[in-house]
């Protein structure tokens, strides 16, 4: 399908572009260690605490780091016009979102795989007890991240005051997945049984990621273009 | 003409707004685990449905929008969108005065107040993006589209209701429920204040359309001054 | 309870309030425009 093909040559350009440079990667990545850092300070990290917590302080610093990554996805495209250019090529819309999107998910995971070991070490958790489990979340999480994101760059990409106004627009309308995912993360690292409201947790977070994706394919076409 | 039409709309909803607020306080017995402080529901809930149906004539004015290009449209949604704070503002806090009283913590974490406090957040940032973007069509475009993402915040609030039992006092009214779990005097009087704080965003919503109206006058004048 | 209904009052006469300025405020600029433009004819 073309919007496939269009869609995987813009997250290619994309993902090759960035790991260039590594800019923003670098950038999120060292964020969201000092964020797991100030945290760790912040509190007692006490076995009780983190039990309770954990989950709550990896998304929190998944967010911030998301925001990074989100904001240099379309602002990558300003100087010489090539938001211009992306939007008048025969790529439509949805797959110039589709394609960025998918871009910005896979640098978000790639953060998250080295993250996730890193708040292992620095708050005593066993992470891994239900490993397939946790990487469905933490997918379906960055999933939503990336998508609302890339949608909110989109509508913020001729702002003055873009870095600002993009995290305060997104984290709101984010907070139904990032709190489906911060519980269900929770859940996963303590030990025993999940317990009887995990499928209503993950069903709020995959009914999140359909609607969500499904709007932003249907509106970016018009919030691109001028 | 829409003067004429603010006026006749005040002179129906201020009587009534009156009306309603010395029967609640005079006329209605109390409640009867509650007391008399549940007399700030009759606040507490019309003020919601009238800013949920701010938020959806918003959502269905920058749908039109975003198919004619009219800025009428756009100018409604913006009138919609803030009166729909306002009054969402008062769903907020008289929720907050009944938590005090009824459970001792002016605030609670529960699915009903936290997704209000979303969608009030999600509007209050489509003010900011407004603010934020200089070019009239590029910001009416801009809003119409995060309009609708941020409805589907507001259509989440109104069944959160539904689906999570916790804290916050499940559905009441008789037309959601199916079955009278309020008196129908009380239900009635809901219904009655619904209809005369409508009125009042009814009246908001219009003086607003013409501050914008007025302020695109401003904007075209302005440009017209610097050419010559 | 009455502090709720003092609230819930206070709010909407805030915003009214809020309306009644910034219509003000817009009156003046207009003013001052026409002004402006008449001057420059």
């Amino acid at each position: 399908m073309t919007i496939l093909r269009h869609a995987s040559a813009i997250a290619i350009k994309d993902l090759r572009s960035e790991f260039r440079t590594k800019e923003a990667l670098n950038g999120a990545l060292s964020f969201s260690i000092v964020i797991l850092l100030m945290i760790a300070f912040a509190f007692d990290t006490g076995a009780e605490l983190v039990s309770d917590y954990g989950g709550g302080i990896l998304w929190l610093a998944f967010t911030f780091a998301s925001a990074l990554i989100v904001n240099r996805s379309f602002a990558r495209e300003l100087p010489n016009d090539c938001i211009d250019v992306l939007v008048s090529s025969p790529a439509s819309g949805a797959a110039l979102f589709l394609g960025k999107s998918i871009a910005s998910f896979l640098l978000l995971v790639v953060i998250e795989s080295i993250c996730l070991p890193v708040f292992g070490v620095f708050f005593n958790v066993t992470w891994w007890r239900n490993p397939s489990q946790l990487a469905l979340v933490v997918l379906l999480g960055s999933w939503a991240m990336a998508c609302m994101g890339t949608v909110f760059s989109a509508l913020t990409i001729n702002l003055r005051l873009r870095e600002v106004m993009l995290p305060m627009l997104m984290y709101p309308m984010l907070i139904p997945a990032v709190l489906s995912a911060m519980t269900l993360t929770n859940y996963l690292m303590q030990p025993g049984p999940l317990p009887p409201d995990y499928a209503q947790w993950m069903r709020m977070l995959v009914g999140f990621d359909i609607i969500f994706t499904t709007l932003a394919l249907a509106l970016v076409e018009t919030i691109l273009v001028r | 003409m829409r003067s004429k039409l603010v006026m006749l709309l005040g002179l129906i909803g201020g009587p009534l707004l009156l009306r309603n607020l010395y029967v609640i306080l005079f006329q209605l017995p109390d409640e009867m685990e509650q007391g008399p402080v549940y007399r700030i529901f009759y606040y507490h809930l019309p003020a919601f449905l009238t800013a949920a149906a701010c938020y959806l004539s918003a959502m269905i004015c920058s749908i039109l929008y975003l198919k004619s290009k009219d800025a009428k449209y756009d100018a409604i949604a913006l009138a919609c969108t803030e009166t729909g704070l306002a009054f969402a503002a008062v769903n907020l806090v008289t929720g907050m005065f009944w938590g005090r009283i009824s459970w001792g913590i002016w605030w609670a974490w529960d699915p009903r107040l936290t997704w209000a406090l979303i969608c009030w957040l999600v509007y209050f940032g489509y003010l900011m993006l407004r603010k934020a973007i200089d070019d009239p069509t590029e910001r009416a475009k801009n809003a119409s589209a995060l309009s609708i993402f941020a409805f589907v915040s507001v259509a989440i609030t109104w069944k959160a209701i539904e689906w999570w039992r916790t804290q916050h006092p499940g559905p009441v009214l008789s037309i959601r429920t199916g079955e009278q779990r309020m008196d129908p005097f009380m239900e009635q009087m809901i219904y009655m204040n619904t209809v005369a704080l409508s009125l009042l965003a009814a009246i908001f919503i219009l003086v607003r359309l013409r501050q914008e109206e007025t302020q695109r006058e401003i904007d075209a004048l302005r440009r017209y001054a610097h050419a010559l | 309870m009455f502090y709720g209904l003092t609230v819930a009052w206070a709010l909407l006469a805030i915003y009214a309030v809020f309306l009644g300025l910034r219509d003000k405020d817009l009156k003046k600029q207009l003013e001052t425009l026409k002004r402006m433009v008449e001057e420059k004819k």
